[in-house]
C-alpha cells in the first residue's frame, strides 16, 4: 500500500494517507472556481483509504448546507472539500501531484471556454523567466519542502 | 457606472473584495511548485493589475510572505487564493479564478513549464460525468448557496440588510 503526504505552502497543516486512491477529478463549477481562484479545483478523493491530519489544524468554510471548504488559515491553500459522502483533497497540496492525474471531469457547465486550449500557450522555463526578472536567480523560498519535517516553523524562521 | 474592461472579483465567501481599472496584463498560468502549492492546484491563473488603478472594495487579504521578494494574499474567512504580490512594485498580480467574470481574461501565456504535470496537455480529453439521475443534491447546494454572487454588493455578510 503506498503512502501519500502533502500539506499547504507554509507548512501548518501537513497530512498523510495511504491507501488505493484513484478518484481523481477537476471540478469546473462555479463554486469551485471561486473557492480555488482558479479555473477548476482538482480534487482527489481519498474516501475509504486510510487518511490522518499529521500538523495542525485546518479552517473551514462552510460553503453551502452540504459542503465545508478546508484551507490553511495561516497561508490560504486550499486543502478540502468535505461532503457527507467523503472527503476530497486539492491534488495540488499533496507533496507529488503528478502521482494523481484525473480520470474524469465534473461542473462542466461552469467550465470557462478558453480551459481545453490552455495548454496550447507558448511556455516559459523558469530559467527565461529569470532574464526578465533576475531576482528570480536569488529568490529563498519559504515555501515548506514537499516531504514531512520534524518540527515547523523550520529554526531558522522561529 | 464603470468601463467595459473594469473588474471586479473576491473570494467566495465575499468577505475580501476588489476593483481593478483597465485592462489586466500578461494573463498567464504559473506552473511552479510555489503557485501549485499555494493554490492546492496544477497551476496558478494570474494577471496584472496596475496598484493605482487597483481598489480594495471589501475587507483585507491575509498575507503569507512565500519569499523575501512575494508574498501572497488570501481570505482569512474561506481561504481563496486572491494575490500575487511583489510590493515594491507598481503592479499585484490577481488569481484569476477570483475574477467575477473569469471567462473574460484569456490567458496569453505559460510560465515555468519545467514544473509543469506531465499529463497537463490530456485533460481537455477527460471524459465527463454524467448528469446525476436525481438533481436532489445540486438543487439543494443551489438553494443553500453561501458563495458571494459574481457581482458588488452593498453589504456583507448578505442579507443582514442587503
Amino acid at each position: 500500500m503506498t503512502t501519500f503526504s502533502g500539506g499547504c505552502q507554509c507548512g501548518a497543516i501537513r497530512f498523510r494517507v495511504s491507501g488505493d486512491i484513484k478518484d481523481s477529478s477537476i471540478c469546473h463549477c462555479r463554486m469551485c472556481q471561486k473557492a480555488f481562484g482558479a479555473y477548476y479545483a482538482p480534487l482527489v478523493s481519498v474516501r475509504g483509504a486510510d487518511f490522518e491530519w499529521t500538523r495542525g489544524e485546518r479552517k473551514r468554510f462552510r460553503s453551502s448546507n452540504f459542503v465545508e471548504r478546508g484551507f490553511c488559515g495561516d497561508c490560504g491553500t486550499p486543502l478540502t472539500y468535505e461532503a457527507p459522502d467523503g472527503m476530497a483533497i486539492a491534488a495540488g497540496a499533496f507533496d507529488d501531484p503528478s502521482a494523481f492525474p484525473p480520470v474524469i471531469q465534473f461542473g462542466i457547465e461552469g467550465k470557462i471556454g478558453f480551459v481545453d486550449h490552455l495548454h496550447e500557450l507558448p511556455g516559459h522555463r523558469t530559467e527565461e523567466d529569470a532574464q526578465a526578472a533576475p531576482f528570480l536567480l536569488e529568490l529563498v523560498s519559504y515555501q515548506h519542502p514537499d516531504h514531512e519535517t520534524q518540527a515547523w516553523p523550520p529554526k531558522e524562521l522561529r | 457606472m464603470t468601463a467595459e474592461s473594469d473588474r471586479s472579483g473576491g473570494c467566495q465567501c465575499g468577505a475580501v473584495r476588489y476593483r481593478a481599472k483597465g485592462e489586466l496584463g500578461y494573463p498567464h498560468l504559473c506552473h511552479c511548485r510555489m503557485c501549485q502549492k499555494a493554490a492546492g492546484n496544477y497551476f496558478m491563473p494570474l494577471a496584472a493589475a496596475m496598484r493605482r488603478d487597483f481598489t480594495l472594495t471589501r475587507g483585507e487579504p491575509k498575507w503569507f510572505q512565500s519569499s523575501d521578494l512575494v508574498r501572497r494574499g488570501f481570505c482569512g474567512d474561506c481561504g481563496t487564493p486572491l494575490f500575487y504580490d511583489i510590493p515594491d512594485t507598481d503592479f499585484i498580480n490577481l488569481t484569476l479564478g477570483s475574477l467575477d467574470d473569469p471567462d473574460a481574461v484569456k490567458p496569453v501565456m505559460q510560465s515555468n513549464t519545467g514544473q509543469k504535470m506531465s499529463w497537463f496537455h490530456a485533460l481537455d480529453g477527460l471524459p465527463i460525468e454524467p448528469q446525476p439521475e436525481t438533481p436532489d443534491r445540486e438543487n439543494a447546494i443551489a438553494a443553500s448557496n453561501h458563495q458571494h454572487p459574481d457581482h458588488d454588493t452593498k453589504s456583507w455578510p448578505l442579507g443582514e440588510s442587503s
